[in-house]
């Protein structure tokens, strides 16, 4: 994937003296090695390809195949075929974007148009699996059997002895019979004439078959049914649930409740109760609409939007500011040791960010953190409970955390500005402020506005930072919502979707898309405002 | 030559996403067998602490028995939420370790398969397999049990408290900086470690039903126990003796410097205290309102995946295996948690702190593990830490319970 | 002051001569008080007072590794212990090999880092010199797309390294191939964005001087184009790494057996036991997890600030 192209000319203008010219050239300087490493990187390209299929459809998956085949000669045809340079140029790219970051938005995107979450996160199978699996209950002060696996021309027999001493034999379906002739060993029975005893590491080899045996007590099935759940011995259980497969529905057998799949994803009753675990479902614009009618999101929409927005903006702007400020500032080629100083100022960037959350939440406290009982001398600043004071330190902390990567961005993108304009603008009689007003800062808002207005978004979903410092408190608990003076709204969509172990995916997903348009939209209006700062060039 | 180019890749990146969204979705349907081989293999979740304290236990069971077992290494905090995830993928593990308060959402999600422990029920603390039952049917084999105690500083308070208020009495006469330490959060109080003090109040969060279970109709946080619960704390906030700022952190540092007499903390504390040279005793807890102080228990174990393919090696490993007294036995030797196995248990009592807990725990209550407890955490904490730091008991407790009534009929 | 000196020397530090050279008073080896604080002694103050403010939290851990046992938010007794029994611990836990995690972590970090310069390099040059239809749309979507939130990313994820796994075992779930190509995934993006600025502002008249010369677009990419921009490619490169050091949720769920996992991993092992987190080793894991990415920055720092633009653009 990573060959890199060389038969092409210039994209630009395309005539055939360039065209020529360009074939000379390459023919002249060693053309001839990037064909091969071409060759090599699409035959790595094309061997896997092959093996990817091999696989699939051994497996049968031809659509997959299909697709795989696609693109494989959709490379291929990019890098053999003359032009095409653009795409040349951004396939390798484009190919992991597309794996590892647009299926994740897909998958997001599909998500919320199901009802995936606690209760319904697999299959309708599964789930009616798992519901008969637990609605078996042993029979209440019935023995435990101990229990011989036999084997007799490839059909499973279980050979039980009851803590009586009596012997009986019986399979699936076959209910069980009395045996006299077993062979015993301390009591118990351990083998029987013409069936082959099962070591453990037989019944571990058929474990599958062996835990789907359910042997009848007697002809009358409601009598309960002999399992086994680890080979060497056997309970009686009778199931409080039946599946009718044909009808598609559960009853109960004690109460004679039929559930039956309304198509809400669960199994429901007529007096609406629903058995769980359900199943995964479409649900259409559900989730959507719930998002917009969830009554604890509606009643602090307003002030957690207002604040999410502050909070966004507010932390580009500072960590901005200060990281610009100390590029210029370090910028200055009279200076000495500013290598140390840019070392340290990296150092928060460089310490992983949970740890810096924790320590700077230790620091905040009350009564007993740093800035109270020794910077300020004993002071009680309720820095984290109170709700002002919170957004602030909320805001300060992420300037600690951010600025050093504006710091680094600025002036990676301070270097692009030829020292030439700074010189003949002071050959001018320019002030250095003025320098920097008309001559810098336009030309470093031409590279790094779209890093600022990517920042904005990374803020205003920047979940890690409020979940850690400060989880959305200091909460007003009068107020009956889940949601803190420093919740954002994904934090809240947070809480309102994964409430204590429940998992509601789906609406989350919903929120994650209402959030997304949101911040997308914002993002290609202002794009549409600094369009005229990027044709600068 | 001037061709779409936009186009070209577009088609091409649409292409591989659809690709891979298939081979997702075979992957979520098909169902790899793992236990290729005849002595089969387990994969077992497990986290950093008992990773190390079931190595030996598992290869012994690879020597005994021929399967082979596969521990995987998994944050503690995290294995819930991947259980539940991974499970439905066919990709799970067979077994995982859990706490079991996790019970109600694994059941819910229809991911572990109920264990039989037959005749060994009774092998068992009673409490260890009540909390790995849910809705009368066992689904984990009980592996530790642990709850929290008064952790008293023989040095600075030379007798056991009988009530809360003895205890603050002893604690000032002690005159160290504190009375008494409990760990809160400034935000969330802590209502795991206040619960014994609400009990004492005849205040516990759900009433059972006929056979034992909580029962999430009847709430009964908010009764007059409730209020008088909440008049407490206001009273113990004014007076200083609870104090959200100190952190968890924050006072086990304190008890570890000698700052105080007692200390409301579970087994995992003490090992820190001891190591400072305090000499500790575990004391039950004070009762505050008059009744009997229970506090929560925590049961730790192991559970079944409903989708495993060696449901029965699985079983065979967790019941009879890490069920057996000498499996117990080693496990505590090695990491410390009082074994959930009576017999395991009896033995591990000679230690005294193991035996102190024990004692308390004898009078303790599994902590819920239905889904609406979920609701009752998003405004428990919260509502003590405001009535500590000042608030107005009744109406904040009132209100907290109506909020918590509406959360879990929404 | 003379542009030559600039020139010649574009990294004062290494020339410490430059700082004297270029005062205004040649041959005396001090500038006036009042000049010097002028013209850089304030920048100084400046850098004492942004260091005090970046590395005082993170003393705060320095302390507590060297005091076994102790907590982190009671630290406010600076160094009152110091003992380095916590870094002698790191690399005695077997469960927790912390040796293991920083080779990975290096691993991991330094090819996701190469394969986002390399590959963000290739897309920001075609967005820089080549005009074709949808490019500013290209170029927009690329930006939109890291903007959706990751809530769900764990779970698709996990999907697809698990379908991956189904066809090649080696490059799937628990594999770090596996792990580096989902990083991979968010190489184009802001990091293109931040190169395409740069790209732009190399003048396409070397580029035309190039082919003239009978280079092919390839050779122009690798030979002149990628030398001129080195210092944003250093940038780019060391924020990738940090970028992939300090992720720790995707890689928790790729990343499986202990010694196939990351620092970041491990360390918040360390600290999501509630019960029995161990701050001082944790603290002492995070001391030495943090020197890679300053080594990192003191190599390319020459590149980033060596003013090489200035030289070659003319």
């Amino acid at each position: 994937m990573t060959t890199s192209p060389q038969t092409d000319p210039g994209p630009l203008r395309q005539s055939a003296r360039s065209k020529r010219a360009t074939r000379i050239a390459d023919a002249a300087s060693g053309g001839w090695k990037v064909v091969a490493a071409k060759i090599l990187g699409l035959g790595v390209v094309d061997a896997i390809a092959i093996y990817a299929l091999f696989v699939l459809v051994r497996s049968e998956s031809w659509l997959v195949a299909g697709l795989v085949t696609a693109v494989t000669l959709l490379v291929n045809w990019i890098y053999f075929s003359r032009g095409k340079l653009p795409a040349k140029y951004l396939a390798p790219g484009l190919i992991f974007l597309a794996i590892f970051q647009i299926f994740v938005l897909l998958y997001s995107g599909y998500i919320a148009f199901t009802n995936y979450g606690t209760g319904h996160n697999s299959t309708k199978e599964d789930a009616v699996n798992a519901l008969l699996l637990s609605s078996q209950n042993r029979v209440e002060d019935s023995p435990s059997y101990k229990l011989t696996v036999l084997e007799q021309l490839g059909e499973i027999s279980f050979l039980v002895t009851e803590p009586d001493g009596s012997v009986s034999i019986g399979g699936n379906e076959r209910p069980l019979e009395d045996v006299r002739n077993a062979q015993l060993e301390g009591g118990v029975a351990v083998g029987l004439n013409g069936y082959t005893p099962l070591g453990f590491q037989d019944i571990i080899a058929k474990q599958t078959e062996i835990a789907a045996i359910s042997v009848p007590l007697t002809d009358d099935p409601n009598d309960g049914m002999l399992r086994t759940p680890d080979g060497s011995s056997a309970f009686l259980y009778t199931s409080s649930l039946e599946y009718d497969e044909a009808a598609g529905t559960m009853r109960d057998t004690n109460s004679g409740t039929v559930y039956s799949d309304i198509g809400t994803g669960a199994f429901t009753s007529d007096a609406g109760q629903e058995l769980l675990p359900g199943w995964k479902i479409d649900v259409g614009f559900d989730n959507f609409i719930r998002a917009f009618s969830e009554e604890s999101i509606r009643g602090p929409l307003i002030s957690v939007t207002v604040w999410t927005f502050a909070f966004a903006f507010l932390s580009v702007f500072t960590t901005f500011a200060l990281g610009l400020f100390l590029a210029i500032v370090f910028n200055d080629k009279r200076m000495k040791s500013r290598k140390y100083y840019r070392i340290i100022m990296i150092l928060p960037y460089a310490f992983p960010g949970f740890l810096s959350a924790l320590v700077w939440a230790g620091m905040m406290n009350q009564e007993f953190g740093f800035i109270n009982t020794v910077l300020l001398g004993g002071a009680e600043v309720p820095w984290l409970t109170n709700e002002w004071l919170a957004k602030g330190s909320v805001l300060f902390v992420n300037l600690w955390l951010g600025f050093p990567y504006m710091f680094l961005v600025t002036t990676g993108a301070l270097q692009a500005i030829p020292e030439e304009l700074t010189e003949a603008a002071t050959v001018d009689g320019a002030k250095p402020w003025a320098i920097f007003r008309f001559v810098k800062l336009p030309l470093l808002l031409v590279s790094v506005a779209p890093l600022l207005i990517s920042s904005f978004a990374f803020n205003f979903n920047n979940f890690n930072l409020i979940y850690m410092l400060t989880n959305g408190g200091p909460r007003d608990v009068s107020a009956g919502v889940n949601v803190g003076a420093t919740d954002i709204l994904i934090s809240m969509v947070y809480k309102v979707a994964f409430v204590g172990a429940n998992r509601d995916y789906g609406l989350a997903s919903a929120f994650a898309i209402i959030i997304f348009i949101l911040v997308a939209g914002i993002s290609i209006i202002s794009f549409r405002r600094t369009k005229s700062l990027e044709e600068l060039n | 030559m001037k061709v779409t180019k936009r186009g070209l890749w577009a088609v091409g990146a649409l292409t591989v996403t659809a690709s891979l969204v298939l081979t997702g979705c075979t992957a979520a349907s098909d169902t790899t067998d793992s236990a290729a081989g005849n002595g089969g293999s387990l994969t077992v979740w497990v986290d950093a602490d008992r990773a190390s304290v079931l190595k030996d236990a598992a290869a012994d069971f690879t020597a005994e028995t021929g399967v082979e077992v596969k521990l995987v290494q998994k944050e503690f905090g995290d294995i819930r939420d991947q259980f539940v995830a991974q499970v439905p993928t066919g990709k799970g593990p067979d077994i995982v370790i859990g706490a079991h308060d996790w019970l109600g959402t694994f059941v819910t999600n229809g991911v572990v398969a109920p264990v039989e422990l037959g005749d060994k029920a009774d092998d068992f603390q009673a409490v260890g397999v009540t909390a790995m039952s849910y809705e009368g049917q066992v689904y984990g084999v009980p592996y530790s049990i642990e709850n929290i105690a008064l952790v008293r500083n023989t040095a600075l308070a030379p007798s056991t408290p009988a009530t809360f208020d003895e205890m603050v009495t002893m604690g000032q006469a002690a005159g160290t900086e504190y009375p008494f330490l409990v760990g809160l959060d400034p935000e969330a109080a802590d209502p795991y470690h206040l619960y014994p003090f609400q009990t004492s109040f005849g205040a516990p969060v759900f009433g059972t039903d006929a056979d034992g279970s909580y029962d999430a109709e009847a709430l009964e946080i908010g009764n007059a126990g409730g209020d008088a619960f909440a008049a407490w704390l206001a009273a113990q906030g004014a007076a200083g003796v609870l104090n959200t700022n100190i952190t968890g952190d924050l006072a086990k540092e304190k008890f570890v410097a000698g700052e105080a007499p007692f200390y409301l903390t579970g087994p995992w504390n003490v090992p820190a205290a001891v190591e400072a040279g305090i000499d500790v005793a575990i004391d039950p807890i004070p009762s505050a309102g008059g009744e009997d102080a229970q506090p929560f228990v925590g049961v730790q174990g192991f559970f079944v995946s409903a989708k495993s393919e060696n449901a029965l090696a699985a079983n065979e490993f967790i019941v009879n295996y890490m069920g057996s007294e000498e499996v117990q036995t080693a496990l505590f030797e090695v990491g410390g948690r009082a074994p959930a196995l009576t017999a395991s248990f009896e033995a591990a009592s000679a230690d005294p702190i193991v035996a102190g807990f024990g004692t308390v725990g004898e009078n303790a209550v599994p902590m819920p593990s239905i889904p609406a407890m979920g609701a009752v955490w998003e405004f428990w904490g919260v509502t003590e830490a405001a009535i500590i730091n000042g608030g107005d008991p009744t109406s904040l407790w009132q209100k907290m319970s109506g909020d918590i009534q509406t959360a879990i009929a929404g | 002051m003379t542009t030559a000196t600039q020139h010649h020397n574009p990294d004062a530090v290494i020339d410490p001569d430059a700082a004297v050279r270029s005062g205004a008073v040649v041959g005396h080896p001090k500038r006036p008080f009042k000049r010097y604080f002028r013209e850089t002694g304030w920048r100084h103050l400046v850098g004492i007072a942004m260091s005090i403010f970046a590395a005082f939290p993170l003393l705060y851990v320095f302390s507590a590794s060297l005091n076994p046992g102790g907590t982190l938010v009671t630290a406010n007794s600076l160094f009152s212990n110091f003992s380095f029994q916590s870094y002698a611990d790191l690399f005695d836990r077997p469960q927790q090999p912390y040796a293991a995690w920083f080779g990975n972590t290096l691993l991991i970090g330094g090819i996701s880092s190469l394969g986002t310069v390399f590959l963000g390099a290739l897309a920001a040059y075609a967005f820089s010199r080549m005009r074709f239809i949808g490019r500013r749309v290209g170029l927009l979507t690329l930006l939109l797309v890291q903007m959706f939130p990751q809530l769900l990313a764990v779970v698709a994820i996990f999907l697809l390294l698990s379908g991956i796994s189904e066809i090649f075992p080696a490059i799937g779930l628990n594999s770090q191939i596996g792990l580096i190509m989902v990083y991979l995934g968010g190489a184009l993006g802001v990091n293109t964005y931040l190169m395409y600025g740069f790209f732009n502002t190399v003048p396409s008249s070397i580029d035309e001087a190039a082919k003239i010369d009978g280079a092919g677009h390839a050779r122009i990419f690798f030979t002149i184009i990628l030398r001129l921009v080195a210092p944003i490619l250093a940038v780019v490169g060391l924020l990738s790494f940090v970028g992939t050091t300090s992720e720790f949720v995707i890689a928790s769920i790729v990343l499986i057996d202990p010694d196939k996992q990351t620092l970041a991993v491990g360390l918040y092992q360390f600290v999501s036991q509630e019960f029995s987190r161990n701050w001082s080793i944790f603290a002492a894991g995070a001391v030495l997890a943090a020197i890679p990415v300053m080594t990192l920055f003191l190599f390319l720092q020459k590149y980033i600030v060596g003013g090489l633009t200035a030289g070659s653009v003319k």
